[in-house]
């Protein structure tokens, strides 16, 4: 029966290739976007696993750069039962870097990859209280610092305070090199706004979201920003026991109404969340491209039968039941999906490994098996669901009325 | 004992005045092993009767009973299990799968329940039989007239049915074809014994001891 079916595509190749080709496009689209958005949450996923701690933002503001807090709320918290540490920091968007602003800098990118890649790698000034920062146990940017010998310098220190220094991404270090076109390192200077700053030290965390912090003392910071001498955005906590994280979260904010605690997990959740909701509407778009790829099979197989009356007609003559001829039907739609899933997704393959090697800081297409199932299920189903006329319709005639039917 | 029965078959179409009644009520008789031939002119109903004999078609009314079994009263699904496993059918225009070869065309009956080497062997013993045991594997577009309808008799007689129908079998061959198609389909019916039906306005084939059935406007002359 399979080889049957089988010949039945052959006999007609072009028809047969152009509905593969109709149904490979979408699975290839959702292939893609699927990875995309994998990608994307695997991005996020690393970065919270670096934090293991809690942050205290104002409610309703979706970064530390939108936040502002009361610094009186520093002692108050220190002083709730659990709490091992409270370090307050001062986020803002970065004025210009090496007298290059953001905004120029995405505009005069020649494509819009390298726009979209410039806007998520927006400097943006940390500024932290150094003291606190350095008795965190999961301090992210003082563990990603790269150790002598491979660069050299150090984090922050108290004696940093109030004085020009930060500590930038190995990213950076490289994007905004040397005149000479070396990598920025301990001892260069680095221009941010109006000042200059000593770089004292490179980290490197990996992640595209946390490698565009430009770390320095919350006091530089401050006047860098034109902020008051007590502006705080955020104050990052850890519990003695991070178990204790979740409820000594609800304690937080059932005690501040203007203060929201956001757990990794949480942040991890909402931004699953939110690609959740980025994936349906990609779906809907590629259920379109499935719509027409349906379309397509529906037609070559209405076509195909009904060049084939005559033959179904000698099917039925010869004992076919009309469920066998339903069958037939059938399995050469979806032996057309079968094979436009596995063009579709070897595409997609080829086509996130391609990407791959031009997509830097992060980002990586990550076609998991799961996500090649997933494609494969949509393209057999949609053969199915396509074939499902054509071979309802050709299952209906009686051997007679086939036999007899003149095309 | 009748190996084919009719009894009081009435058969109507629908057309553009109505019903049009292509049967008027035909009894007939054939026992098994037979030779039967049904001749009449163009348009006189013998297709038709030989197709509801074949439970390829339903009577509008009366009884066909083919070896004892009224398949009048047979379900869909009986009757495809009917034709599967009791008739064997040759059509005019041979009626061959074009993407199939000869031995694949033959096995055609069996395909949905898949071919055994036992299957293959007996397709292939049927066609060495008809005279094509050296285009086992030519398709249908590089066979002449007469080679396809010989693939079309051994596809009917491959499952040994109680009962070949054949369909005006030389309508579309030159006269020393036809007479080589009726040699092999006689010898094939001897050989087998099984109940042969010819549809023919071509009364060359008869030979004595066939049984004649003539049919005029729908009803059987006696």
């Amino acid at each position: 029966m399979f080889r049957f079916a089988w010949l039945n595509l052959l006999s007609r190749p072009v028809r047969t290739i152009l509905a593969l080709v109709g149904l490979s496009i979408p699975v290839l689209g959702v292939v893609g976007l699927l990875s995309l958005s994998n990608g994307l949450r695997g991005l996020v996923g690393d970065t919270v696993k670096l934090v293991q701690g809690v942050m205290l933002l104002r409610t309703n503001t979706p970064s530390p750069i939108f936040s502002d807090i009361d610094p009186k709320l520093v002692s108050e918290i220190r002083a709730i039962p659990g709490i091992k540490h409270v370090a307050p920091e001062f986020w803002r968007v970065a004025p210009p870097v090496e007298n290059t602003s953001t905004v120029l800098r995405s505009l005069t990118a020649g494509s819009s990859e390298k726009r979209l890649a410039n806007f998520l790698e927006t400097p943006v000034v940390l500024g932290m209280d150094i003291a606190e920062h350095n008795r965190l146990d999961s301090a992210v940017y003082q563990r990603a610092l790269i150790k002598p010998p491979s660069v050299g310098g150090r984090f922050l220190e108290d004696r940093d305070k109030g004085l020009n220094r930060v500590v930038i991404s190995k990213k950076f270090a490289e994007q905004y090199a040397n005149k000479d076109g070396s990598p920025k390192k301990p001892g260069d200077k680095i221009r941010i706004g109006s000042d200059e700053f000593e770089i004292i030290g490179i980290y490197e965390t990996a992640s595209l979201l946390l490698d565009v912090v430009l770390v320095m003392d919350i006091g530089t910071a401050r006047r860098l920003l034109k902020a008051p001498d007590d502006a705080l955005s955020a104050l990052y906590v850890e519990m003695n026991d991070p178990g204790e994280n979740d409820r000594i979260s609800k304690i937080i904010e059932d005690r501040w109404d203007e203060i929201d605690s956001r757990g990794m997990n949480e942040v991890e959740a909402s931004f699953g969340d939110i690609m959740g909701e980025i994936d349906v509407l990609l779906m809907m778009a590629v259920g379109l491209a499935f719509g027409v790829g349906a379309i397509g099979i529906a037609n070559t197989m209405i076509m195909s039968i009904m060049e084939r009356v005559p033959e179904i007609g000698v099917l039925r003559t010869n004992g076919w039941s009309s469920r066998q001829v339903l069958s037939l039907i059938t399995l050469e739609s979806l032996i057309l999906g079968a094979i436009s899933g596995l063009v579709g997704c070897a595409l997609a393959v080829a086509a996130c490994w391609t990407a791959n090697l031009y997509l830097t800081d992060g980002i990586r297409l990550i076609p998991t098996p799961a996500i090649i199932v997933r494609g494969m299920a949509l393209a057999l189903l949609t053969g199915i669901l396509a074939g499902s006329y054509p071979a309802w319709r050709a299952s209906r005639w009686s051997p007679m009325e086939a036999i007899r039917y003149d095309p | 004992m009748a190996m084919i029965e009719t009894q009081d078959v009435k058969k109507s179409y629908p057309s553009g005045e109505g019903l049009m009644e292509i049967l008027h009520g035909v009894s007939l008789s054939i026992p098994a092993g037979h030779c039967a031939f049904i001749v009449g002119p163009s348009g006189s109903g013998k297709s038709t009767l030989l197709h509801l004999i074949g439970a390829m078609d339903q009577p509008t009314s009366g009884r066909v009973i083919i070896d004892g079994a009224d398949l009048t009263t047979m379900s869909e699904a009986q009757k495809d299990i009917f034709r599967r496993d009791k008739i064997g059918i040759i059509f005019q225009a041979f009626n061959l799968v074009g993407n199939l070869t000869a031995i694949e065309n033959v096995l055609v009956p069996f395909l949905p329940r898949g071919i055994t080497p036992e299957l293959r062997d007996r397709a292939t013993e049927m066609l060495k039989k008809v005279g094509l045991g050296h285009r086992l594997t030519h398709r249908p577009n590089k066979m002449s007239g007469g080679e396809q309808q010989r693939v079309a008799i051994a596809r009917a007689l491959v499952k040994h049915p109680q009962v070949v129908l054949a369909d005006e079998p030389t309508g579309q061959l030159d006269s020393h074809t036809g007479e080589e198609i009726f040699r092999i389909l006689r010898n094939l019916q001897h050989e087998s014994g099984t109940t042969l039906v010819v549809v023919t306005h071509d009364r060359r084939f008869i030979q004595p001891g066939d049984l004649v059935l003539e049919i005029e406007d729908g009803l059987l002359k006696h």
